[in-house]
Formats: structure tokens, sequence, C-alpha cells
């Protein structure tokens, strides 16, 4: 027998007779799902028989003639009142459902006005509402059908066109679109709810029990140990699934719930739909398992875990909720969105409009997904510092060892550089701080507003965070002055990198279009009309961010990654910095913001010097506001759905080519680096 | 023969072990000594295959724990201070499931099962799970769960932490009986009175050095103490705290 199934099939066993897990696999969907579904219905039919059982009482305040009058008693589902106070106040008071208020009577063939009062917050008021508006209707085609008589006129003159609307969809399909908007953030749901606790008991749970030492103590390789607690996990996500899935649909197509077909909705899905489905939730389960178990085991409690998995939770809820949304099409680049492309597949499915090639890119990139996920998982199990840390004699020797403040004062040590815990955390706080304070000032003082937010809210907390922490400021920012041949490769690098970041901002126009008031605010603030402006806007937009945001990114946060592997360094300071300029409306700016971000933060730690990514951000930002206010380049530059000059990409290329070669090149970079790693030596 | 040569582990700026050199031969009985702290769990996990060793060698009867983890496993039963049982499988499932773990299976894995059941008189309780026994009783299954493949080596940390006397002395008749049948035991306590009986000799480590290996009664002559607690305090008192004293 396989070592890896000798632990599926322990893990199995432990897993069907932990009641948590049984609970959230079996008893939720198959159970609870159908009885809440039909609980609600009969709930909503209650109260929708109970309004109607009784008739809305309704008045009518001016001078109402007989044949309204005689319409209204005739209506049984209205009741006529009389009230003495005020229209408004009645309706509040709820001793009448809507109120009717005539306007002085009109002679010939003038227009009288007439008032509909009701309470949109009450159901009652609603009803009385709609049905008092069908008496006046039917009052006003009396009078209508009266006045054509009296000049002679067929009933069609006040009819020039008679619409019919109809939907060619037919009921299954209507069906179909009704599931898809509910079932698939159900499903996604469900399988992953389906992971969390088994992840977390076979991980986290068992290091706490002191289980997971024993076992790596039989002769078994940590990759069959994961392999068979990782296909637990996945099958019971996968199980979970399709019990939900059966469960609703049973709970839909066996005809359990009166309102679907009292509206005529058929909410039956084909099987080979079922079976495609089915299939996906493969992946989606292995997904979520490989990933959870991975976040899992480097947790050291359940409680550790739960906590660290929870806003994983949240986060996955986002993509899986945008079929939800109407307008976001599920279009290719759509697909290979994590989470998103197999909600989005679901509902398509659903519906009976699946098309192969999204379909086929769901399945793929949700397969290399989990892949990866699995990677990282395994990569856990194999690591002695993951399984054992903060649980030996490091814990004995200091038995405040992993407390937090220990933790913390360890990251703060004097002397040294933040580690990218720390820094990262460090920039999270300042991008909170900046988008809720920065933006509040921002729309007090406008520019003077987003000054002050760059100043107050990045530079003056670098310099907080470096002083605070204890870290020594030389090394934390990169305070270092560059080489001649450091601050020449730069000028190369920023003057390939800005046309880069201009052709990454067209392409990227095809995929996702900028929004007309984006562009015209960017071109606004970015465009002076006079030098005085222009000296401003040089000040606000080139020098200052050179100065804050590099304190920020290329001081606090390169400073505290230094340890990790090169291009682990720059592309996680360019995601942060194309993060960082993200905003609710459009994420246009991200890429291009993410590319310079790598491009000035390879060249900072290549020369070591911190003035060579203020000098490379001024000249970036610095030319966008010249281009924008010089008349002559305007029309050249100015219009971001055009592409860049064809002229200009070789000179790029060339640029960008010698400033890679002189960086480099570059003697003794590596000192920037490697006296910044604590020695092990005591 | 369990054997540390030179063993260095350390993490990041700490050393937890320092060139640990100290062997286990068949049918002996090894005690490692040292206050909490002292690197006795990380010595006995770096054997056990579970720490990779900064610098030096263990091997378990010729097997290297680096180059050969998997077959030092199969030469080792590594009981662990927390137990480690599976609190949602029975006694008898936990063994077989160790049993299968070392490749064994069918009747002659049944029989083995078996066998432990009775020796550690387990057989009442064998069909409850883990979750609802006694310390006393996780202790036998914990036993029976590490012997399972009968290993030639026996790794015991601190084995009768919070056990009461009963349960305690089925420990101590257990090693040796181990020892009576050519195994070699290397075991860390706190308890000077199992040392005091079981141990042939023993290993004293103090911040990660080992500071004093002999048989108990090499260890009294080399101190001038007539107890091992006393012996014990005087090889792992810090020369640092005399002098700040």
């Amino acid at each position: 027998m396989s070592p890896w199934w000798i632990v599926f099939t322990k893990e199995l066993r432990e897993t069907v007779r932990d009641r948590r897990t049984l609970l959230m696999m079996v008893v939720v969907p198959v159970l609870l799902y159908p009885v809440l579904l039909i609980a609600s219905e009969q709930i909503l039919l209650f109260g929708q028989r109970r309004l109607a059982s009784a008739a809305a009482p309704v008045a009518i305040l001016g001078d109402a003639p007989p044949e309204l009058l005689s319409l209204v008693d005739s209506a049984r589902t209205l009741r006529l009142i009389h009230i003495t106070r005020p229209p408004d106040e009645a309706l509040r008071a709820d001793t009448v459902a809507a109120v009717v208020v005539l306007g002085p009577r009109v002679e010939g063939e003038a227009t009288r006005a007439v008032s509909l009062l009701y309470d949109a917050t009450s159901d009652r008021s609603l009803r009385g509402r709609r049905e008092l508006s069908g008496v006046l209707d039917a009052w006003r085609d009396t009078l209508l059908a009266r006045r054509l008589a009296a000049r002679g006129l067929p009933g069609s003159f006040s009819r020039p066109v008679a619409v019919a609307d109809s939907s060619i969809a037919l009921p299954e399909e209507v069906g179909g679109y009704t599931l898809g908007r509910i079932l698939p953030l159900l499903l996604v749901v469900i399988t992953l709810l389906g992971a969390f606790y088994p992840a977390i008991d076979l991980a986290a749970g068992e290091k706490e029990r002191g289980t997971l030492e024993t076992l790596l103590t039989a002769p078994v390789p940590p990759g069959a140990v994961v392999a068979g607690k990782f296909a637990t996990v996945a099958l019971i996500g996968i199980v979970a699934a399709a019990l939900n899935l059966g469960s609703m649909l049973l709970t839909f197509q066996t005809g359990v719930l009166q309102v679907a077909s009292q509206i005529g909705l058929d909410v039956s899905l084909r099987w080979t739909s079922v079976v495609v489905i089915f299939v996906t939730l493969v992946p989606l389960a292995v997904l979520f398992g490989a990933l959870f178990l991975g976040i899992a085991v480097r947790s050291s409690s359940f409680k550790e875990a739960q906590n660290a998995l929870t806003p994983v939770y949240m986060l996955v809820l986002i993509p899986a909720m945008l079929p939800l949304f109407p307008g976001i099409d599920f279009t290719p680049l759509m697909a290979v969105v994590p989470v998103a492309g197999v909600s989005f597949f679901f509902r398509d499915l659903m519906g009976g409009d699946a098309r192969l090639v999204t379909g086929s890119l769901v399945l793929a990139s949700t397969a290399v997904y989990a892949v990866a996920a699995l990677v990282f998982a395994a990569r856990a199990f194999g690591s002695e510092a993951v399984l054992f840390g903060g649980d030996d004699d490091r814990a004995e020797v200091n038995p405040d060892a992993g407390r937090w403040w220990t933790a913390l004062a360890r990251r703060m040590r004097p002397g040294r550089t933040p580690d990218p815990q720390a820094a990262v955390l460090f920039v999270a706080g300042v991008a909170v701080l900046f988008f809720w304070l920065g933006i509040t000032l921002q729309v007090h003082w406008g520019e003077r507003g987003l000054l002050a937010s760059e100043w107050l809210l990045l530079f003056v907390p670098a310099l907080v965070f470096v002083r605070l922490g204890g870290f020594d400021p030389r090394a934390t920012l990169s305070l270092r002055r560059p080489s001649g041949a450091g601050v020449a490769g730069a000028l190369l690098l920023v003057a390939g990198a800005m046309p880069v970041a201009w052709g990454i901002g067209w392409v990227q126009t095809f995929f996702l279009p900028i929004p007309w008031e984006i562009l015209q605010g960017l071109e606004k603030l970015v465009t002076a009309e006079t030098p005085g402006r222009l000296a401003w806007l040089i000040l606000l937009l080139a020098v200052t961010p050179a100065l804050c945001e590099e304190a920020v990114f290329r001081g606090v946060l390169l400073g505290g990654t230094r340890g990790l592997a090169p291009w682990r360094i720059v592309v996680l300071n360019g995601i942060v910095f194309g993060a960082f300029h993200l905003s609710f409306e459009t994420a246009i700016r991200f890429l291009p913001t993410a590319w310079l971000g790598i491009v000035i933060s390879w060249a900072v730690l290549r020369t070591g010097s911190i003035w060579v990514g203020s000098l490379m951000h001024l000249l970036n930002n610095g030319t966008i506001v010249l281009l924008a206010s010089i008349p002559a380049l305007q029309a050249l530059f100015s219009d971001p759905d055009a592409p860049p000059p064809l002229w200009a990409l070789p000179l790029a290329a060339a640029a960008l080519y010698a400033g890679v070669r002189i960086l480099a090149a570059l003697p003794g970079t590596g000192d920037a680096v490697q006296p910044l790693i604590p020695s092990e030596d005591p | 023969m369990i054997r540390f040569q030179g063993l260095t582990k350390r993490y990041g700026p700490l050393v937890a072990v320092r060139d640990l050199t100290l062997e286990v031969r068949p049918g002996e009985v090894v005690a490692l000594l040292g206050p909490n702290g002292a690197g006795k769990t990380t010595a006995l996990r770096c054997l056990a295959t579970l720490l990779a060793p900064t610098a030096g060698t263990v091997t378990v009867f010729g097997a290297d724990a680096v180059r050969e983890p998997l077959e030092v496993r199969r030469r080792i039963a590594f009981l662990a201070a927390s137990m480690g049982l599976y609190q949602r499988l029975s006694a008898r499932e936990l063994i077989t499931f160790f049993g299968r773990l070392h490749g064994m299976d069918g009747t002659a894995l049944d029989a083995r099962v078996d066998a432990l059941v009775e020796l550690f008189g387990i057989g009442g309780f064998r069909d409850r799970l883990c979750g609802r026994l006694s310390t006393g009783q996780r202790q036998r299954v914990s036993l029976a769960r590490a012997l399972v493949h009968d290993p030639p080596a026996l790794i015991l940390d601190e084995p009768t932490l919070g056990l009461d006397v009963l349960s305690g002395r089925t420990i101590h008749d257990f090693i040796a009986r181990e020892r009576s049948q050519g195994k070699a035991v290397l075991f860390s306590t706190h308890q000077m009175e199992e040392v005091d009986l079981l141990a042939d000799r023993v290993g004293v480590l103090r911040r990660g050095e080992l500071v004093a290996v002999g048989t108990p009664p090499e260890l009294l002559a080399r101190t001038g103490t007539t107890n091992l607690a006393r012996a014990f305090l005087a090889l792992v008192a810090d020369p640092a705290d005399g002098e700040a004293a």
C-alpha cells in the first residue's frame, strides 16, 4: 500500500469522525439548505397571503367625482376611509395605506392634477398604492373614452402604437439564468467551507496536538504526508460541493418550491451541465485544499490557523461574487482570474450558454493555480522552521519566544533593517492611512491636500518608523551617494522604461477602457497653463512623490526586504507600488506603475542609493507634466488612446538595454545588501 | 548503535546544540539530562530526522540521519513528550496505522498488533478512541505505537512526563525489558530517580554543550556529591552566574 494512500485513508477516517466537519459537509448542504429555502418560501407566501387577505384602507382628498368613488367601492381589495389628519401623518401612523389627493376640477379638455401618496418603506402601503393606481388608471381610461366619444374619435386615436414586449428566452433558460445568479457563489463558498476546517485540523490541529511530529518520524517522505492530507481536504471540499449542488437541484427541480412554479420558472439543469460543473469543482477544491493546507500548516494552533484563513476566505468571496454584478463580462481575461473564472463559468453553464474556449481556460488556469498552491503546501511540510518554529529548545531558552511583544522587539532591534513582515505591515498601514485620511485632505483642500498627504502621511511616517523602530536609517533607507555610473545607468534605464510604461498603458486600453471622466481629470491635473502653475505642478507631482513615495517604497519596503532574492524584492516592490496607485474608479494605473516600481527598485538595489530612485521618479513624473503642458508636444503625446510614436521605440529599447548593462555591471553592488544581513554567529 | 558526531544545531544566531559527540551502544540505556533549553529535545529531534543538523553527523546503526532519513526512521522508535496520539482513532487503529507506514501488512501486522496489545495490557480499551483514554492508557498506546516495527533503537523524550507512579513504573519496566533485548535506548528526563534506576550512562547538557558523560558513579565521583540530583546541579551550574554572584 502506498504511504500517501495510508495517510489518506487514516485522515479520511478521522475526518468523518469529526462532528464539526460532518456538520459543514453533510448536515448543512443536505438538510439545512432545503429546509431554509422551503421555510423562507413559506414565510414569504404566508406574508403575501396575509397582506392580500385584508382590503387596503385608502383615502381620497379633494372633490372626488362619483365615477371615481364608484370604482374604489367596487374594488374588493380597497376600503375607502375618511382621514382627519394630514395624509403624510396618516400614512406614517399606518392608519391608511395610500391617499389620493385630487387637484381642482377642470373644465373642458384640460388635465386635472392627481397625487398618489404612499410610504415606500411599508409593504402594506406599497400594496395599497398598487391597487389604487389600477383604479386611477381605470378612471383615466373612462374619462379618455368619454372625450374621444364626444369628438367622434376611435379608441385607437390615443394609442398610435401598440407595444407588446415578450422575451424569447424559454422557461428553462430563464430558470438557468436565475440559478446562475444564486448557485455559483453558493457552490464556491461551500467548496471553500468544506476544505476550511479539515485543512486547519489536518495541519495546524495536528501540530497543536503533537501528532505531526510522531507522523514525521515514520518512514514516509514528507511529500506522501502532504499528498495524503491534501487528498483528504480536496475530497471533502468536492463532496461538500457535490452534496450542496445535488441538494439545491433537488430542492428546485422536485417542485417543492411553489414560488418557482407560480412565476413560471423551470429551474432544471441539463445533466451534461451538472457533470461539467462537478468536473470544474475538482480543480477548485484542489486549489482551496492546497492553499488552506499550506497556510494552516504555517500556523502553530487551530485558533491561529483560523485567524490566518479567515481573511483568505473573505478575499475569495470577492471574485466569487463578481457574476452577481451587472455589466461584468466573462471575457478570456476574466476566465483566468482565480475563483472569478469558475464562478462565471458556473453561471454560463447554468444559463446554457457556456463556451468551450472560456471553459477550457477556466479549467486550465484553475489547475495551474491548484498546482502552485500544492507546491506552496508541500514546501511547508518540508520546512523544519514551519513545522517546529517556536516549539523547541528556542522556546525553552527564552520563555518569551513566540510571544508577540518579543517578536516585535526582535523585528525592531536597533542598528538593523526591519524584516519583511514589519516593512510590509508598515506599508499596509501607511496605505490605509493615505487612503482614508489622504482622500479627506484632498477633498477638502484639493492640490494642497495632496501635497500635505504626501508629506504628512508618507514621508513623516517613514522617518518615524525608522526612528522609533531603532533601525539604521542609512541601511534602511539606502542613504548612500550613488556613483556616476550608477546615475548614468539609472537615467538611461528610466528613459527607456517610460515609453515601455506608456506602451503597457496603451496595450491595456484594448482590454480595460479608460473612463472618460478619469482621463479628463488626469489631464486637467497634469496640465499647466502658466509658468507659475508649471512650477507648482512640478513641486506637487514630481518633486514631492520623488521624495515621499520613495521614502516608503524604495526606502522602508526595499530596506526591509533585502534578505529576499533580488527578483522577489523588485517584483514585490513593483506590485505594492502599483497597488498603491489603484483607485476606486479604475485599475488602469496598476500595470504601468508596477512596471516603473520594478525598474526603479532594481536600480536602487543595484546602486544601493535611494537618490537614484528619487531621480528616476522625478524624471518620470516631471516628464508627464512637461509633455502635457507644452503645447507643441501636447498633440504628440497627450492622447492616451494613441500608441507611442514608432520612432521612440528603438530609442527606448536602446536606452533600456544600455541602462540595464551599466547597472548590472556596477562593481560591489552586493555591498549594499550583504552587510545588512546579520551574522548568524552569536 | 546511536552515534552523535560533532552535532551542532543553530537557529539563526542561537546555538541550541554545540559539537555534541555521544554514543549509545546496543543493550545500553543512556539518559540525557539538562535544564530547560539545554538542547535535549533538539538533539533527539536531529536523531529522529525531524531537524537537519547545522554541522556534524547523527547515525543509527550505520544509517545517516541526513542522507538516509527514511532508513533511520525504520531503525528507531521515537516517543515525543506530547505522546502524539490521534484522538479520533482507536488504540488498535492507531497501532495498525503506524505499522502500515512501516511497510507491514496482512496477518503479520495483525499478529504484531495483537502481541503489543497483550504486552502493554491494552486489550481492555483497544477499540476505544484515543481521545477518551486516561494519561496512563495513552502512554501505553504510545509505546505500542512506537514499537510496532520492532526497531533496534529507542528515543524517548521525557517519557514519564505527567504520569502517575504506576504508569511511570510501566515505562521503567518497558525500558529495562528493551535493554535486556539488546536495544539501544536514549531518553531525556528531569527525574533523577529514574536515571538512577535505569541509566547505564548519563550525558549532561548545558546551554547546548555536553558538559559531562559517564556512569552515575563516575558523575558522583567527578562532582564529589552523594546523589545524582546534586551532581546534576553541580554540573549545570552556570560559571557566569557564579561570577556574577
